[in-house]
């Protein structure tokens, strides 16, 4: 058994548009994911009974079902049901986003909860109002404590994409698809989009710990 | 400036205030004093809005606070507390927490905002600390700076809601001194303290609370020297 990568290489510009579209399907979900986890987390920490069961109806549906029968739903049901077409960043960003925002929404709630009682109560004791205090005491401190949980969500977003690949978006694994159709080898693209894969997990890694230093930075002597 | 009108407090079916009436004159110091678990605290947390009362009525200045659509942000910036557990925000240095509110809530400048929070810490020596975060700090600069907080805004009203019960024992004096400091400069205090002989030489009165009613409310002199209840009088004989 032989193998012979010159395909790959060959077919280089299918591997690069397709990791180009990996990573910006990966960023607009993850910020698009992000603000709306962070909007639903406040709606499942509201007073306001409604707005709880809105929450944990949404996050059961999108921790209920599969994220590729939910993709699926999205590209090939709503455009019979609305009559209007996605394309498949259209489909793929709306599915991640919301699908990511049930997770997210999750891991704040639990870092929201986790933030001493004495801060909400100090905060409050100062005049600052509920909006000021959330954004710039309650939540930097729950990100501080929720910030692995994150990463893990933007590394599981990351490879997640690939099942962008089922309804026809050209990112590395269609690409990897399009090389075996073309040159009929098979083990070498699939290794080498795996190997891309692992190079950006471990990007995203390092980026992430050195996020969390700088977060932790109260933490150090100052 | 501080009056409270048959106030009740319920936590579920537990009744922690039975109609507590009192009020505090303006750049008076007046202290509770209590076993634990008889309300003091709840009291203070009452004239903040940090407890909702389940019934009766706090003037805040002749203003009743209770009623609905109160402008419960409004109030409390002109009420400072300072807690038992510091409560500092971790996140930010000690610059940044003696400015936040200042600038967010009452519009400072960041200029203004500053040079105030340096003259505060020039009060509770710590000049040398404003780029620190909390969790450098020891327990006394903790409680000190956390005083220095609520100071920032320039409050009328103080609440000391046990300001030094979870310091070790030689950071006490610094921050009762910083208290002593501020009694009788203008400022209205409430304070809930077990450091009697703090109480007796800074209050102009003592109030004893025990399950949710104020059994005593006296000069310092009169409490120490000759409590009239049954419960003062073994309190005190357990606690001196």
């Amino acid at each position: 058994m032989k193998l012979d990568f010159s395909c790959v290489w060959q077919y280089w510009p299918f591997l690069y548009h397709g990791a180009l579209l990996t990573l910006k399907m990966t960023a607009i979900c993850a910020v698009f994911g992000f603000l709306l986890g962070v909007l639903l987390s406040l709606v499942k920490i509201s007073k306001w009974k409604p707005l709880i069961w809105f929450g944990r109806f949404y996050t059961s549906i999108f921790r209920g079902t599969p994220l590729l029968v939910q993709l699926c739903i999205v590209h090939f049901g709503l455009p019979q049901l609305l009559g209007v077409t996605f394309t498949t960043t259209q489909s793929g960003i709306l599915t991640f986003s919301l699908n990511s925002a049930a997770y997210i929404s999750e891991i704040f709630r639990g870092g929201i909860q986790g933030v001493d009682k004495g801060q909400y109560e100090a905060a409050q004791s100062l005049g600052i109002g509920y909006k000021d205090m959330m954004k710039d005491i309650i939540l930097p401190q729950a990100v501080k404590h929720i910030l692995p949980s994150l990463v893990n969500e933007a590394i599981a977003l990351l490879k997640e994409t690939s099942i962008l690949s089922y309804i026809g978006a050209v990112e590395l694994l269609r690409a990897a698809d399009q090389i075996t159709v073309m040159s009929f080898r098979f083990f070498e693209p699939y290794l080498v989009i795996a190997l891309v894969y692992y190079v950006f997990v471990m990007i995203l890694s390092a980026l992430a710990n050195r996020l969390e230093r700088w977060v932790n930075r109260s933490d150090r002597v100052a | 400036m501080i009056e409270l009108r048959n106030v009740y407090k319920n936590f579920g079916k537990l009744e922690v205030l039975k109609g507590i009436n009192f009020t505090i004159e303006k750049g008076q110091v007046v202290t509770l004093i209590g076993p634990s678990g008889s309300g003091k605290s709840t009291i203070l947390r009452c004239i903040n809005l940090l407890e909702q009362p389940t019934k009766g009525q706090v003037f805040i200045e002749g203003k009743d606070i209770t009623v609905p659509k109160v402008d419960v942000q409004a109030i409390r910036k002109d009420i400072g507390m300072v807690f038992q557990h510091f409560n500092l925000f971790p996140h930010m240095t000690v610059m940044e927490n003696m400015t936040y509110a200042p600038m967010k809530v009452n519009k400072r400048s960041k200029a203004e905002a500053e040079a105030k929070a340096m003259e505060l810490l020039k009060l509770v020596g710590l000049t040398d600390k404003a780029g620190a975060y909390p969790g450098k700090l020891s327990g006394g600069q903790k409680q000190r700076i956390a005083i220095a907080r609520a100071l920032a805004m320039e409050p009328k009203i103080m609440l000391f809601d046990e300001p030094t019960s979870a310091l070790d024992p030689e950071m006490v004096k610094e921050v009762l001194e910083v208290i002593k400091g501020l009694a009788h400069t203008g400022i209205t205090m409430a304070l809930v303290t077990h450091e009697m002989g703090f109480a007796r030489e800074v209050s102009d009165r003592i109030c004893f609370i025990d399950e949710g009613l104020i059994l005593e409310d006296t000069t310092p002199d009169q409490f120490f020297g000759n409590p009239q209840t049954e419960r003062a009088k073994s309190f005190l004989e357990k606690v001196l």
